[in-house]
């Protein structure tokens, strides 16, 4: 499922972590800003996150990759992107 | 595959549907018979000995399902929402075990709700703790679909500050299995209590994702049981379209049939428009699934509220339509309307489902 031949920078995938949640949330998120202590994520919103991270960058989520830690900012996100996009499966 | 796999479900209910409904029973080498063939859990990966359906094809079967036997179709529901959660919560040895018991002939379970946990799921008290080397799982399950079948419980639970899901076999020393006497609906679907006193598994039966909100846990399960609600909610809608309409066009009273008298006319019409606009609400659902679009999400919750609120209304209008003609024990429309009641009520009642949407909606427009 990981693309190894398609190399994406941090900085292009925090942009479209960002956007996506700007569209929905209608907010911008600094890149260490906690999601979920805002009040503004529903558990419904972060399965969504969930598969807006695997569409988006093609990975697969699954097991301990599913930590809410992981999706807790828009860092956090990008950190298990790269790690999942490089075939490590540091959980 | 999808014709072939609907061919199979029809021939194994065949007429048999109305009578299960009455005994409460489906037999069990009817479910180990579909189960063995991978029908129950279509969408899993052939990987795991499972056939692949796309989500929009599985929606078709669990719809054709439903329109012949709710009861099965909740089996259905049960065991690909058991093969789903695995799936996704589990490591790669849990997934290649467990997922390929369920399409070898095993039933399986999930296991949420309890006496003071219905709609505030968050309120389970079911505990899922780490004990010598093992895990040690303790509470009661209520209303379990197919807990009476079941040979593997997935039950959801608490794990420390967050949640957890044990693999519970049935037969594991310490757990309870007692039928629900006579279900509104689906009453062949093996509605039981299951009460889980001490039960030590290994480690191996705790799937991967242990710690985590429980909220979150049962949000991602619960996005494919609602989508197969609302599918099944379909089939109940087409069942009832049909038995309506026949019987409109041959009924006749004061001198011509049911369907040139306005009032009826009306049922049949809004019976149409509530099948067509499910049919629409799950086939997008079904399409941002396959598609992997996070769309999904609110999506099945939509569907599922659509399809439940129109099953339930519809299956009512059935009834008045056939009237005697239809309100017998076992009739397909009697049956139809006692099981979409219960739609109403499980995998997020009509009223949980409003509360997400208004959410959704809200978070949406801001």
């Amino acid at each position: 499922m990981t693309d190894s031949t398609t190399e994406l920078p941090v900085a292009a995938i925090e942009q479209r972590i960002g956007a996506f949640l700007a569209a929905k949330t209608k907010l911008t998120w600094e890149p260490e800003e906690d999601l979920f202590t805002s009040g503004a994520v529903s558990s419904l919103f972060a399965m969504e996150l969930v598969v807006f991270v695997e569409s988006t960058f093609q990975v697969a989520v699954e097991g301990p990759d599913l930590a809410m830690d992981n999706f807790r900012t828009v860092r956090a996100m990008s950190s298990l992107v790269t790690r999942l996009r490089s075939g490590g499966d540091g959980a | 595959m999808l014709e072939a796999l609907t061919a199979l479900v029809t021939e194994t209910v065949a007429d048999a549907a109305g009578e299960w409904d009455v005994a409460g029973e489906i037999p069990a080498g009817v479910l180990r018979g579909l189960g063995a063939k991978g029908v129950l859990c279509a969408e899993a990966a052939p990987e795991f000995g499972g056939l692949g359906l796309s989500g929009t094809d599985n929606g078709a079967l669990t719809a054709h399902t439903g329109t012949l036997c709710s009861s099965l179709r909740s089996v259905m529901t049960s065991q690909g929402m058991a093969a789903w959660t695995i799936q996704r919560f589990g490591d790669p040895a849990q997934r290649a075990r467990h997922i390929g018991r369920l399409t070898g002939g095993d039933l399986a379970a999930v296991a949420f709700s309890e006496p003071g946990a219905g709609s505030d799921l968050a309120a389970m008290t079911t505990e899922i703790r780490r004990e010598g080397g093992g895990i040690v799982v303790d509470g009661t399950k209520t209303w379990i679909t197919v807990a009476g079948y079941a040979d593997l419980i997935v039950v959801f639970g608490r794990h420390g500050s967050g949640g957890a899901v044990a693999l519970v076999p049935a037969s594991a020393p310490g757990v309870r299995v007692t039928r629900v006497p006579e279900p509104l609906g689906c009453r062949a679907a093996g509605h039981a209590t299951v009460v889980l006193d001490h039960v030590r598994l290994p480690e191996e039966n705790l799937l991967a994702v242990a710690g985590q909100p429980l909220a979150m846990l049962t949000t991602i399960a619960l996005t494919y049981g609602r989508l197969s609600v609302a599918w099944g909610c379909v089939g109940i809608l087409r069942a009832c379209l049909t038995a309506v309409a026949r019987h409109a066009a041959q009924r006749e009273q004061f001198g011509k049939p049911l369907l040139r008298h306005q009032l009826v006319a009306r049922h049949l019409a809004e019976l149409y428009a509530a099948e067509r606009t499910a049919t629409f609400a799950c086939e997008r659902a079904s399409r941002s699934w396959d598609s992997g679009s996070p769309e999904q999400v609110p999506a099945s919750v939509l569907a599922k509220h659509v399809a439940a609120g129109n099953a339930a209304r519809g299956a009512a209008s059935a009834v008045q339509v056939l009237a005697s003609a239809g309100a017998a024990g076992g009739h397909v429309v009697e049956r139809a309307y006692r099981d979409a009641k219960l739609m109403e009520v499980i995998e997020g009642s009509n009223e949980i489902c409003q509360l997400m949407l208004a959410e959704h909606a809200a978070s949406s427009a801001r």
